[in-house]
């Protein structure tokens, strides 16, 4: 009895191993085409540059992340805005330690949130650091 | 006390939130830790009311203008140890009871409330690390309001109040399920104004009583208050944990003092797993 119930924590474990394994590679293949879509339109604006044309300016999402609108979110996401509400900014890495849940588990969270519109992400160095834009004027 | 932020919460008004969260606060500021008391209700503020005595100077800053970026944390926060002579300190952040103020909060767009939630954060953070705050309890608005979901978001411990009246008990339910469980917060419930009709005879009916709620809420009793006629009837503008320290009511808040002390150290939550 012992054994099977051994034997069958093990095989969960695998399972989840690779299903976190798999959500990496989709989170990069996600980040790849981004990155692509942005080498096209950067192509495109100049190209249209070039022609004389005005560029077409490059609307990014932006949501709010309330407290409100996070109760609609899956509650994979939910955890991350949770901490960023205590956090300035934060890598995976950083969010990962508030949430106890693997690192990739948590890029891959905050990848979808960024490109949903309810985190901002910017490079400083190596850090790829995720953050809530408050941006907006505070007596609004 | 390990640091902690608790917040007093319910479904529907006039459960007793305030007299709870306001006694709770002295109780526990009395057995000496430090303590702050922010009230979160900006549609009905009240606690400058009951503090009013407490109070010497015109009040310059509210929370809702630390909120809006106009005050620090600590021209915000008000100490009232003094006046109370207690052991510990007791901080309270006051809501404007103006009546633009709260028009004002009503006003207030989505973007606002993602910098209040992050606002609340920080007051935290600066309770706790530059004032020697313990613990910190949350005045919340009744229902689903965003001062109230900003509470639960960024505190430790929520606590419910309920009375056993069949509107408050599915409110309950319903804020528990969709709201409390969806943020994974750690949630206990309080009943409150219980029935001297309904009180329980023998502790044995006690433990039956409590189960029986909590079977139907999913979620830990931390206590059952029963409903004293005087409480409903006596003045709020003092602290009945300081002025009547022997009220039952006092006695049995300060039982749940202590289960909020076990259950924040996690002593309640093993009890309850092993349940």
């Amino acid at each position: 009895m012992a054994k099977k119930k051994e034997t069958n924590s093990g095989n969960l474990e695998l399972l989840l191993t690779q299903l976190v394994d798999e959500l990496s590679q989709v989170n990069e293949k996600l980040d790849s085409l981004i990155a692509l879509n942005g080498e096209i339109l950067k192509i495109h604006e100049r190209f249209q540059q070039k022609s004389g044309a005005e560029a077409i300016p490059r609307i990014e999402p932006h949501l709010e992340p309330d407290v409100i609108s996070l109760l609609s979110l899956p509650a994979s996401l939910r955890k991350t805005v949770m901490v960023l509400y205590e956090l300035d900014k934060a890598t995976a890495e950083g969010i990962s330690r508030k949430t106890k849940r693997l690192r990739a588990v948590e890029s891959a969270a905050a990848n979808q949130l960024a490109r949903m519109g309810y985190l901002k992400k910017k490079r400083e160095g190596r850090e790829v650091y995720f953050y809530i834009d408050s941006s907006m004027e505070l007596k609004k | 006390m390990k640091r902690k932020a608790i917040s007093i919460h319910s479904s529907r008004g006039g459960t007793g939130k305030t007299l709870i969260a306001t006694n709770l606060a002295a109780i526990l500021a009395s057995r000496g830790n430090n303590v702050a008391l922010l009230d979160l209700d900006f549609r009905a503020p009240s606690l400058s009311t009951v503090f009013a005595k407490g109070i010497q100077e015109p009040i310059k800053c509210w929370l809702n203008d630390f909120l809006n970026g106009q005050c620090t944390a600590e021209q915000t926060m008000i100490d009232v140890t003094a006046k109370f002579s207690l052991k510990g300190r007791l901080l309270i952040g006051l809501a404007n009871p103006s009546v633009e103020a709260i028009r004002n909060i009503v006003e207030k767009s989505r973007a606002w409330e993602v910098t209040a939630v992050k606002k609340i954060f920080s007051l935290l953070s600066s309770l706790f690390n530059d004032m020697n705050v313990d613990c910190c309890i949350f005045d919340t608005s009744p229902g689903v309001q965003y001062s109230s979901i900003n509470a639960a978001v960024s505190s430790d411990v929520s606590v419910i109040v309920t009375s056993l009246d069949t509107l408050d008990l599915k409110g309950t339910k319903n804020i528990l399920e969709e709201l409390y469980d969806a943020l994974a917060k750690k949630t206990v419930v309080l009943v409150n104004k219980f029935s001297p009709e309904m009180r329980i005879k023998s502790d044995e009916n006690q433990v039956s009583f409590i189960e029986s709620v909590e079977r139907m809420l999913k979620h830990p009793v931390i206590g059952v208050i029963p409903c004293y006629c005087d409480v409903l009837q006596s003045e709020r503008t003092s602290l009945m944990a300081l002025k009547m320290p022997n009220h039952p009511f006092i006695i049995k808040l300060e039982e749940v003092a202590e289960r909020l002390e076990d259950f924040t150290k996690g002593n309640l939550e093993e009890e309850l797993v092993e349940k």
